[in-house]
């Protein structure tokens, strides 16, 4: 039980993630393509016995049929749940017989299907990684209890005021996309999903053609390479090609929402669309972020925060995925200064667009985004997880010394011509959650 | 809380850990002002993680004054009249760094993670604000809401969050581990800044504080740096002892909570002691094989065979400065009512005493315990943690021993303290009652 000086913004470190530089001379990591299509990336970190594989497919949410949200959030969680060798009790107790673990989950964009074990036990992990990924066999009664459990936890978050802003908020900024729908579904659209939309969606979209594999750890390249094609080499593709997913056409009229619980402190959310790290203006978008509300020396935090006492939690942040980008503005405050804290944010969208930035602001900014990168590829984790996103979202694994040169360029200029673009605080849709009065 | 109460050892290790052959020397070093000083070099990445821990909690705090060691650790952002307002955080993420703070029951940690090349900064910036807070009252007024709004955002707010201190407060009667590490909401409101400078003097002395770095540097150098600095603090007197000791529980006790929520949680809490005692050893055993992972026996049981919780757990806090509780929890699928909940846990603890668990629950708990070492390797922060958390308890050294400890747990130790310390007469029961 500790209490924090600062909450951990989830949002804001895996936007870093992908947006962060890198200072290293030598590639992050070898990178080859197998015969079958999967691209394979190994980084050799040999001090620490471990190993760390991340297996990701393109098979999110965004290829939910329409009335089927959530069927890749339930395949994902069935990946480990029995295989053609073994029942779910048996792969459990074998990863953590050994101290391992293996997980599969799913996002918007992908599933990813991730382990983690000591060097002396890589063989038998990846025999496990590959049965759940090829051979997963669906077992009615765990398609049956995994349902219910999606549909308990779905329930439960509902007194998460968080998570009921950011549901509400995403069907604003992407309505018409499936980015506008919660990746676990409903409790609705959960129960009427069945084990041959999961065996279907399994079967056309768990591929290797459109597969990205990461080893990273004490492993060697050649050892990888082979323990790899040994497992993987003989997965082959469906004969229909991977389906295609529309980018986010721009969002509709901004809307206001006021979602009433009874809480003592209100959840205040602003967000519109933005743009991905393709399009050149992303870079001075992300230098106007940090400045507006990235850090402890940002303009909300010091305002609403460290002068007005008003909030423990104030961010903004760039969330940009495959298929759009999203820039959100969010605070908790107590009831009676909702509307106080709405005008603060508006006045600071408003100020980024009208004067530039200062150059202390701009300067503390850029060497905050391109001085921190080694604290963000320091653990096997955190480098497998960032040259998965590169390769995920097409970036090159050259991304990292890019994004570094683009963002020691940005000028108080761009900030402020890229801030007109997307701050007007007109242009954002906005959620409440909590209580009508305090 | 629910959260934090997940956090077997394993995952307080994932937020903390080090390694048993970690390779590199730990260099170790008393000042002549009482500070303690564990370097330790790592040379993986270009990076250090510098971290002070001082031995002050809200276990420290009095009645009418719960929650002000927490306060004071936000306070500790607020400047000096070297540094001024804002400057700290100002100056680390300027350099590339990054930090945070936390407030436990026994300890206040602050850790900065930066490029290894700007040490010296860090350096600089700790010590100055081990003697040299400002603490103005206008920076305390305003820190006050903060600290209110942080209440409202985990507690007020947060059903698992408020029924944890509810269950804490019934448990403790004397002992100041029944209080909330954030403070009651009255508390947070009444503390003056009087309390707070008197506090601070009080408890941020170099000797009520360990300073661990590991990272990429020199370790002797680094020392003779911390001695420049910190060797000029003067070394203040012993902080008082904490007095309280919790009377013996007579019969079951019990709290309900009515709030808005979806579903009901229900909280056990025994009565154990802490490291301190030989029984720590299988305590810990007993936790990882009840709650680790999805072959643990509350997954396993409750969760996959049974279908009746949506999460169940269990917590046992090897490192508390005094006897604490060891905790049992779960969460009901719809449909499920708090009492089937209570009396599954209640059969699952029950089950410890009756029969000693298997060689292979054993074996895989030894296991997992020993692989969770290896995996904290890999981040200096995790391994500056370890080191911490093992120092505070006695010696940084103990933690090469830890392992070779647990190893040495055997079925019949897991049911006897499960025989002596699950019973009535230490149990503290927790329901959470949706309100319609």
């Amino acid at each position: 039980m500790t209490r924090l000086r600062r909450p951990y913004a989830l949002l804001v470190l895996l936007a870093l993630v992908l947006t962060v530089p890198a200072g290293a001379a030598k590639p992050i990591a070898h990178r080859e393509v197998l015969p079958n299509g999967i691209v394979l990336l190994v980084a050799e970190r040999p001090a620490v016995p471990i190993v760390v594989v991340r297996v990701f497919a393109h098979a999110g949410a965004v290829l939910d049929p329409p009335d089927r949200a959530g069927l890749a959030n339930l395949t994902g969680a069935l990946l480990t749940r029995g295989t053609a060798k073994h029942t779910a009790p048996q792969l459990d107790s074998a990863i953590e017989f050994v101290g391992g673990s293996l997980s599969a989950a799913a996002g918007r964009d992908g599933m990813t299907a991730s382990l983690a074990v000591l060097k002396k036990d890589v063989g038998l992990g990846l025999d496990l990684l590959a049965e759940v990924l090829l051979t997963p066999t669906f077992p009615p009664e765990e398609v049956k209890r995994k349902t219910a459990q999606i549909q308990a936890a779905i329930k439960r978050s509902e007194e998460d005021p968080g998570t009921v802003a950011g549901r509400a908020l995403s069907k604003m900024v992407f309505p018409g996309h499936p980015y506008g729908v919660p990746a676990e579904g409903t409790v609705e659209s959960v129960g009427k999903l069945t084990r041959d939309d999961v065996v279907a969606f399994h079967a056309a979209n768990v591929r290797p053609d459109t597969a990205i594999i990461a080893v990273v750890g004490a492993i060697s390249l050649d050892d990888a390479r082979r323990e790899i094609e040994a497992r993987f080499g003989g997965w082959k593709p469906p004969a229909e090609p991977s389906p295609t997913t529309p980018s986010a056409s721009p969002g509709s009229a901004p809307r206001t929402e006021t979602i009433e619980k009874e809480l003592t402190q209100a959840t205040i959310l602003l967000g519109r669309q933005a743009i991905r790290q393709t399009d050149p203006d992303y870079f001075p978008l992300v230098v106007a972020s940090y400045v507006l509300g990235g850090g402890s020396a940002s303009r909300l935090y010091s305002r609403v925060r460290e002068e007005g006492g008003l909030a423990y939690a104030v961010y903004s942040y760039v969330s940009p995925a495959r298929y759009g980008a999203s820039f959100s503005v969010s605070a908790q405050t107590r009831t009676a200064e909702v509307p106080k804290v709405i005008d603060m944010m508006r006045e600071e969208l408003v100020r980024m667009t009208r004067e530039p930035v200062t150059d202390r602001e701009l300067r503390l900014a850029k060497d905050y985004l391109i001085g921190s990168f080694p604290l963000r590829l320091d653990t096997s984790s955190k480098v497998a997880d960032f040259v998965v996103a590169v390769e995920e979202q097409g970036l090159g694994l050259d991304y990292a010394d890019r994004y570094k040169e683009r963002v020691a360029k940005v000028t108080a200029a761009d900030v402020q011509r890229v801030a007109a673009k997307y701050f007007a605080p007109d242009t954002f849709n906005r959620v409440v959650v909590g209580a009508p009065k305090p | 809380m629910r959260p934090a109460l997940v956090a077997t050892l394993l995952l307080l290790l994932a937020a903390g850990g080090a390694a048993a052959q970690s390779g590199e020397r730990v260099l170790a070093a008393t000042l002549d002002n009482g500070l303690r000083v564990l370097l330790q070099e790592d040379h993986r990445s270009p990076i250090v993680s510098f971290q002070m821990w001082y031995r002050v909690g809200s276990r420290n705090e009095r009645r009418g004054a719960t929650g002000i060691a927490h306060f004071l650790e936000h306070l500790m952002f607020k400047g000096t009249p070297t540094y001024g307002q804002g400057q700290f955080a100002r100056l680390v993420e300027q350099n590339g760094g990054q930090d945070n703070a936390f407030t436990s029951q026994d300890v206040t940690s602050y850790y900065v993670n930066i490029a290894a090349e700007k040490i010296d900064l860090v350096i600089d910036l700790e010590s100055d604000r081990m003697h040299n807070l400002r603490l103005d009252a206008k920076d305390i007024a305003s820190e006050r809401e903060v600290v209110i709004e942080e209440r409202r955002t985990r507690t007020e707010d947060d059903p698992g969050g408020f029924l944890g201190e509810e269950v804490s407060a019934i448990a403790f009667k004397n002992h100041p581990y029944g209080a909330p590490i954030i403070g009651w909401m009255e508390d947070i409101k009444r503390i003056t800044p009087d309390e707070i400078r008197a506090f601070y003097k009080t408890y941020y002395m170099p000797n009520n504080a360990i300073l661990v770095a590991v990272g990429d540097f020199k370790a002797p150098a680094v020392l003779a740096k911390i001695r420049a600095k910190f060797g000029r603090i003067v070394k203040g007197s012993a902080p008082p002892p904490v007095l309280g000791v919790e009377p013996t529980q007579n019969g079951e006790r019990r709290v309900i909570v009515q709030k808005q929520a979806q579903l009901p949680i229900v909280y056990l809490g025994y009565h154990v002691p802490n490291q301190k005692s030989p029984d720590a050893f299988p305590l810990e055993m007993l936790s990882t094989i009840l709650s680790e992972g999805r072959a643990s026996r509350l997954y396993k049981r409750l969760v996959y065979e049974r279908q009746i919780a949506l999460e169940a757990g269990g917590d046992y806090n090897f490192f508390a400065t005094d006897p604490s509780l060891f905790w049992f929890w779960g969460t009901p699928m719809p449909g499920q009512t708090p009492e089937t909940m209570e009396k599954a846990l209640l059969a699952e603890m029950e089950k410890f005493k009756s029969e000693p668990v298997t060689e292979e629950e054993l074996q895989r708990a030894k296991n997992q315990v020993e692989a969770a070492f290896v995996f904290q390797e890999d981040s200096v922060h995790r391994r500056a943690s370890l080191l911490a958390r093992f120092e505070l308890i006695g010696g940084y050294a103990d933690k090469d021993r830890f392992v070779e400890r647990l190893r040495a747990v055997t079925a019949a130790d897991v049911q006897r303290v499960a025989r002596t310390y699950f019973s009535d007469d230490k149990k503290n029961v927790g329901v959470l009652l949706p309100k319609p």
